[in-house]
């Protein structure tokens, strides 16, 4: 009797708590009314788009969440797909995008998007095609540009290098005032910037299985570029972001910085004193190539558990393609990968940073329109994690920068063949 | 009738009243504690394979042992593990014996401003271990640090903290700041639980404070020692947050600096969480292991010790 009733007290519960559950996950969206579609993204410009798009569209609407930063945003998505609470579209930085579609995070819209795919240039149209699917629409880009403080170097008489060699000789002038001309690239996607003009691919496929060449000629001359560089402390070894380079940007230690076109309105937090005293030039370049390299930007994706492709890829559409939803991006402080989101730039006030420079948005726009065709694979946070430490380590250990490449290259080949691919 | 009655009762009361007081706590033990850990184990067996050509989606299939092999020769663990080793080896010693010192100095008669100090010495271990990190972060960073400003002012070499080797000691130091008023604490109060009268005793034989500490209050100690021990190399196993917070400051901390580093950067950073469960279990083993091995060895001798 006593158990019984002690029974069925648990069972009451259990079945109360499951009617709850059920209430409060009831779906908000018919077939018939108006959808509400989840986007989850870090960019600050997207919600004040967001908002213009739902004064609009009543039956669409879009509701902005921002569960995570752009390095947690993979592990997010995939673990509430797997709880069946996956958002229908997020952000995913481009390395990022063959990584989550391997993992089933992402849905093929390509029958949905081939009227509106010429709105971008191929290179960035690339980005978000993993073999003969299409799982997102490029949303923001980061064509690399020499930005450099113009009073520091007007002072000393520099120009600009417009090759690395300048560069190099550049940089021991400059560490003569005891300054430095600016870092080396210790991490994955600065490397990957200044590697790609030179024609480095490092992921690559063909027919059923990868190609990895993280430590080929192309990409082990960016290093050895740099080794000696760094050895004779001519180059800062300070990561970009970290206090201390914050530190040194803002009080004229280190004078330039390669970077995404995104650089100048990023570093207006990172150093407020130098505002206006900045400039941006086209990259150096190695041998005469004319197409820039890209480093950042990121796609919005849409998710594999969406029950509204249609809806979802419209609303991207209008966003990310769109006069109006790219210049609101462009406004929000994004660099538009759209072709129509670059041309209504040059109606925007120059950024604080390179106010000045008149000519800045026509510029980073001709070096936007040029870009090289980059294929990332589905583990590039290994390459990135593995060359960064290897790399770091060998500042003090005095082992040669490309020992960093073929570490990378070895890791990122073990892990596709253990998670099963075919290498070559 | 009463007999039927009675005996039954007299059955059943025995049989479901402990269950029944157990039960909140079975059932928060297995929620909590016994389900997180089986999903653990379950998952470091399977692993995400790939299927179907270069672009495939992965599935989760079982793979037996092979995330336990990939872990155990994973050069990076072991390597995350000797660096473990190195910081531990110069944080515990310093943590213990300084809490030693402390607990024994704020335990002498006659002693002045104990409670100020004894709050004072406390503190730290109140304070966020990331809070802390960045605290000292902007002590060892070159541009800030008030301590190499110093240095270079009288004419000194300045100190590079967060340099390859610096950095060992750059992190205990977080450590022993943090934890060194913890154990202090308990020390101390294990110390003012040792009989007054013994104290007494040792004086009228004509004993020094020096002689009562030694041979008196020390060995009295040795169970709170071994607890803190313990505490403190489980505490060192699990270090985290500080080289986490420290690894933007510096180019020594790679992304596996520390097993639980590594840890989570497989979890989350590559998408291998069945690799870092993988890990996890072979870490708890080995810290369960560790803490059996010195329980073992040291109680028995700590325990006659007392007697």
């Amino acid at each position: 009797m006593k158990r019984s009733a002690l029974f069925r007290g648990v069972v009451g519960t259990a079945v109360l708590a499951t009617a709850i559950g059920l209430t409060a996950c009831a779906p908000a969206a018919e077939d018939d009314g108006p959808v509400t579609l989840t986007y989850w993204t870090w960019a600050p410009a997207v919600p004040d788009a967001v908002e213009v798009w739902n004064e609009q569209n009543p039956d669409i609407q879009v509701k902005v969440e921002q569960p995570a930063g752009a390095d947690d945003i993979i592990a997010k998505v995939l673990a509430a797909q797997r709880a069946g609470e996956g958002p229908d579209m997020f952000a995913a930085e481009y390395q990022k995008v063959p990584n989550l579609v391997l993992s089933g995070a992402g849905y093929d819209i390509s029958d949905l998007v081939s009227d509106f795919s010429d709105e971008f240039t191929d290179a960035n149209w690339s980005l978000v095609t993993v073999g003969d699917g299409v799982y997102g629409v490029p949303q923001d880009t980061g064509p690399m540009v020499y930005l450099y403080r113009a009073d520091i170097f007007e002072q000393n008489g520099w120009t600009p290098p417009t090759t690395w060699d300048e560069y190099a000789d550049l940089a021991a002038q400059v560490r003569a005032t005891g300054a430095y001309l600016g870092g080396f690239p210790d991490d994955g996607a600065t490397l990957a910037g200044y590697a790609m003009p030179l024609g480095a691919q490092w992921w690559s496929t063909d027919g059923d299985s990868w190609s990895v060449d993280i430590d080929g000629a192309e990409t082990t001359r960016v290093v050895d570029f740099w080794e000696p560089l760094v050895r004779e402390d001519l180059i800062s070894t300070t990561h970009f972001f970290t206090p201390e380079w914050n530190t040194q940007m803002n009080d004229g230690s280190i004078v330039s910085w390669a970077a995404g076109a995104w650089a100048p309105g990023t570093i207006a937090s990172v150093a407020p004193d130098t505002a206006g005293l900045w400039r941006i030039a086209k990259m150096p370049t190695w041998d005469g190539e004319t197409s820039a390299g890209l480093f950042g930007g990121s796609s919005a994706m849409v998710g594999s558990t969406t029950k509204h492709p249609e809806e979802a890829v419209k609303f991207l559409e209008w966003l990310n393609g769109s006069d109006e939803g790219s210049s609101l991006l462009a406004q929000g402080g994004l660099f538009p990968a759209s072709v129509a989101g670059q041309a209504a730039l040059s109606d925007l006030p120059v950024p604080e940073m390179v106010s000045g420079q008149d000519d800045f948005w026509e510029l980073a726009a001709d070096i936007a329109s040029d870009t090289v065709s980059f294929t990332w694979g589905p583990n590039v946070q290994i390459a990135f994690d593995t060359y960064s430490d290897t790399v770091r380590a060998a500042l003090d250990s005095g082992a040669p920068f490309s020992d960093a490449l073929v570490a990378a290259q070895d890791k990122v080949v073990s892990d596709l063949k253990t998670t099963g691919f075919t290498v070559k | 009738m009463t007999v039927a009655t009675a005996q039954p009762r007299h059955r059943i009361r025995p049989r479901v009243a402990p269950w029944a007081f157990l039960a909140p706590a079975i059932v928060l033990f297995t929620l909590f504690l016994v389900l997180p850990i089986g999903y653990a184990i379950y998952l470091s067996f399977v692993g995400l394979r790939v299927q179907g050509g270069a672009f495939g989606t992965r599935q989760q299939v079982f793979v037996g042992f092979e995330n336990y092999i990939n872990a155990l020769t994973d050069p990076e663990l072991v390597a995350s593990l000797g660096r473990l080793a190195t910081f531990g080896f110069i944080s515990v010693p310093i943590t213990l014996g300084g809490a030693l010192l402390v607990a024994l100095l704020l335990d002498l008669p006659r002693v002045r401003f104990a409670r100020f100090s004894r709050t004072a010495i406390f503190l730290p271990y109140a304070v966020p271990g990331v809070i802390a990190t960045l605290l000292w972060g902007f002590m060892y960073l070159p541009t800030t640090s008030p301590i190499n400003y110093v240095l270079s002012a009288i004419g000194w070499p300045t100190i590079n903290f967060l340099g390859a080797q610096g950095i060992f000691g750059s992190l205990a130091n977080i450590a022993v700041w943090a934890s060194l008023g913890f154990n202090m604490i308990v020390l101390y109060t294990a110390l003012r639980s040792i009989p007054v009268e013994v104290y007494e005793a040792a004086r009228l034989d004509g004993a020094s404070e020096w002689q009562i500490a030694r041979l008196i209050k020390i060995p009295l100690l040795a169970p709170a020692l071994l607890l803190t021990l313990i505490f403190s190399l489980i505490g060192t196993l699990q270090a985290y947050s500080e080289p986490t917070t420290l690894k933007s400051m510096s180019n020594s901390i790679s992304n596996s600096f520390f097993p639980l580093m590594k840890v989570y950067r497989d979890a989350f950073g590559v998408d291998n969480v069945s690799g870092a469960a993988a890990m996890s279990v072979v870490l708890a083993l080995g810290t369960l292991a560790v803490s059996v091995v010195l329980l073992r060895v040291l109680q028995r001798r700590t325990f006659e010790g007392t007697r």
